[in-house]
This record gives structure tokens, C-alpha cells and sequence, in this order.
């Protein structure tokens, strides 16, 4: 019965990139005015969720339509206040933090490409040979 | 679709991906069914006796049994994939990620899997990002257009 009642539960950490229009403070109150029956939990980086997976996904969704480009979320495997994880108990910073750390200096130019998509090749650029470059060379002469 | 994405704890990667309305193969979901099984009492070192077993199916005996743990995590999600993002030279490696060569195990098992994949290196820069962000969000795309 627990095994599946916790296999239900999901838990999403809510990141706010350097850019986002709200603080956390104001992520986790429009959170709380959803009315959703969720956990939260208002951390540095933003909020933490955690609830019934569908409850979770929904307010996902709806999360991400505050501010978009900016709004960037993660599924944890650890449900809050873990005392395994918790700071509170273990001290120190958890793993998982270290690499939130890491990625956040990247999130602000993620955001900027988000707002200003372009298509791409996915092909790698590679240099001509010579024989090309010198016929390149001698149509553009000609002209 | 569901993408495998490497490193596969990535926010960046797990993020993009949704967006798009793919699944991402993320290892925290398979951590949580570890982290909140109710039979495994001696977490943090949460492998079970089966663990290792399952992780021969991808290295052999001899290899490390902190290889073949892995593996049993990681093994299951490449096998789900329909298409796969791999990110080289990721400055992070924590936890699970903490295992060269289980990565490298990784990045072959997703190579030999003949699934559409996208390889890229961990931008360093704005350029380099803005470029990553956008190849990303077309193989994506060009992934629904595939397949529907």
C-alpha cells in the first residue's frame, strides 16, 4: 500500500532562471493560490512541489505559463525534507545541488535562446577542399 | 517520444525536452522507485541483491559491481528510447554521475542503439549555448515531424 501510494507522488523542483519577472516568494504564493492539495516549498532557487503525479503535472503546466522562457522544471527523486537529503539534517548542500549550481549559470542565455528560436543544421560545418574553394574563387573573378 | 538524455539527471536537457512534449528518460524517476521502496531500510545505499544481477545484462562480471549498479538504473531507461540527446564534456558529476565509465558504458549502449541521436558538447559560452538551445529544439522538432 505505501510502495503504491508513493510510486502516485511526484515531486518537480520549480527553477527561476536569472532573468524571471517573479521572485520565489511570489512563485510559491501563485502556486498556493491554485488551491491544489501540494506540497510546497519555498526554496532559493524557486519552489519545490510535491503531490499526486497528475496534481503535480497539471500545476506543471501551469506553472510554466507564468513566465515561459524563464520557468525551467526538474523531477526529483527525493520527496521534501527528506531527512536523507534535507540540509537540515544531513548538513551541507545535497548533490543534486551542486549541480543545479552548475547549470544556473547557463540559464540565463537558455532563456535568451528560448525567446529568440532559430533553425539550425544539426550538421557540423566542415571545411572545403581546395579544389572547391579555388572555383569559388575564380566564378566570383569572373563576375 | 521518449528521448534518453545524457547526462540524464540534466535540468537543461530533462527541460527542453518537455517543452517540446516529449518524454524525457530522467534518472530521478527511477531513483524515486528505489528511494521509496518501502523493502529497501538501509538507504542511502539503496541496491538490493538484484541490482548487480540486473546490471550484467550490460557489463560483465568482472567489471566493478559499482559499474553494474549503475547499469541497472541506466540500462532500463536506454532500452526505453526512441531517441537520445547526448551531452559530452559535462562538468558535473555527482552521485550518480559520478562514474566515468558507467558513462561511457552509457554514451556506447546509446550509440549502438539505432535511434535517431543528437550529440553536442556542454556549452561553455553564451554563443555556444544559444547554439546547443536551438540544435536541440530542432532535432525535437524535426523528431514530431518524423513521426507524428
Amino acid at each position: 500500500m505505501l510502495e503504491k501510494k508513493s510510486q502516485d507522488e511526484s515531486t518537480r523542483m520549480v527553477i527561476l532562471g536569472p532573468n524571471a519577472n517573479l521572485s520565489p516568494a511570489e512563485l510559491v504564493h501563485k502556486i498556493h493560490m491554485m488551491g491544489l492539495p501540494l506540497t510546497i516549498k519555498s526554496t532559493c532557487y524557486g519552489a519545490l512541489i510535491h503531490g499526486e503525479k497528475e496534481l503535480v503535472e497539471r500545476a506543471a503546466k501551469e506553472i510554466r505559463e507564468f513566465d515561459p522562457n524563464n520557468i525551467f522544471l526538474k523531477e526529483r527523486g527525493f520527496p521534501p525534507g527528506d531527512p536523507r537529503r534535507c540540509r537540515a539534517h544531513r548538513g551541507g548542500a545535497r548533490e543534486g545541488f551542486h549541480q543545479l549550481e552548475k547549470e544556473f549559470k547557463l540559464l540565463g542565455y537558455v532563456s535568451e535562446a528560448l525567446s529568440k528560436p532559430q533553425k539550425v543544421s544539426l550538421y557540423e560545418k566542415k571545411r572545403i577542399d581546395i579544389k572547391t574553394f579555388k572555383k569559388i574563387a575564380e566564378d566570383i573573378m569572373r563576375v | 517520444m521518449k528521448v534518453a538524455i545524457f547526462p540524464p539527471n540534466s535540468l537543461i536537457l530533462a527541460d527542453l525536452v518537455e517543452r517540446k512534449g516529449h518524454e524525457p528518460l530522467i534518472l530521478q524517476k527511477e531513483i524515486r522507485k528505489k528511494v521509496t521502496d518501502p523493502e529497501i531500510d538501509s538507504l542511502p545505499f539503496n541496491i538490493t541483491q538484484e541490482d548487480p544481477l540486473k546490471g550484467l545484462k550490460y557489463a560483465a562480471i568482472e567489471v566493478p559491481s559499482g559499474v553494474r549498479g549503475r547499469m541497472s538504473i541506466f540500462g532500463p531507461l536506454i532500452e526505453e528510447a526512441d531517441a537520445a540527446i547526448i551531452m559530452e564534456d559535462a562538468p558535473f558529476g555527482f552521485g550518480c554521475m559520478g562514474c566515468s565509465r558507467t558513462n561511457e558504458l552509457c554514451v556506447y549502449y546509446l550509440r549502438q542503439k539505432k535511434v535517431p541521436i543528437l550529440e553536442l558538447k556542454y556549452p561553455r559560452s553564451r554563443e555556444e549555448t544559444i547554439e546547443v538551445v536551438n540544435k536541440i529544439n530542432t532535432f525535437l522538432d524535426r523528431l514530431e515531424a518524423e513521426n507524428g
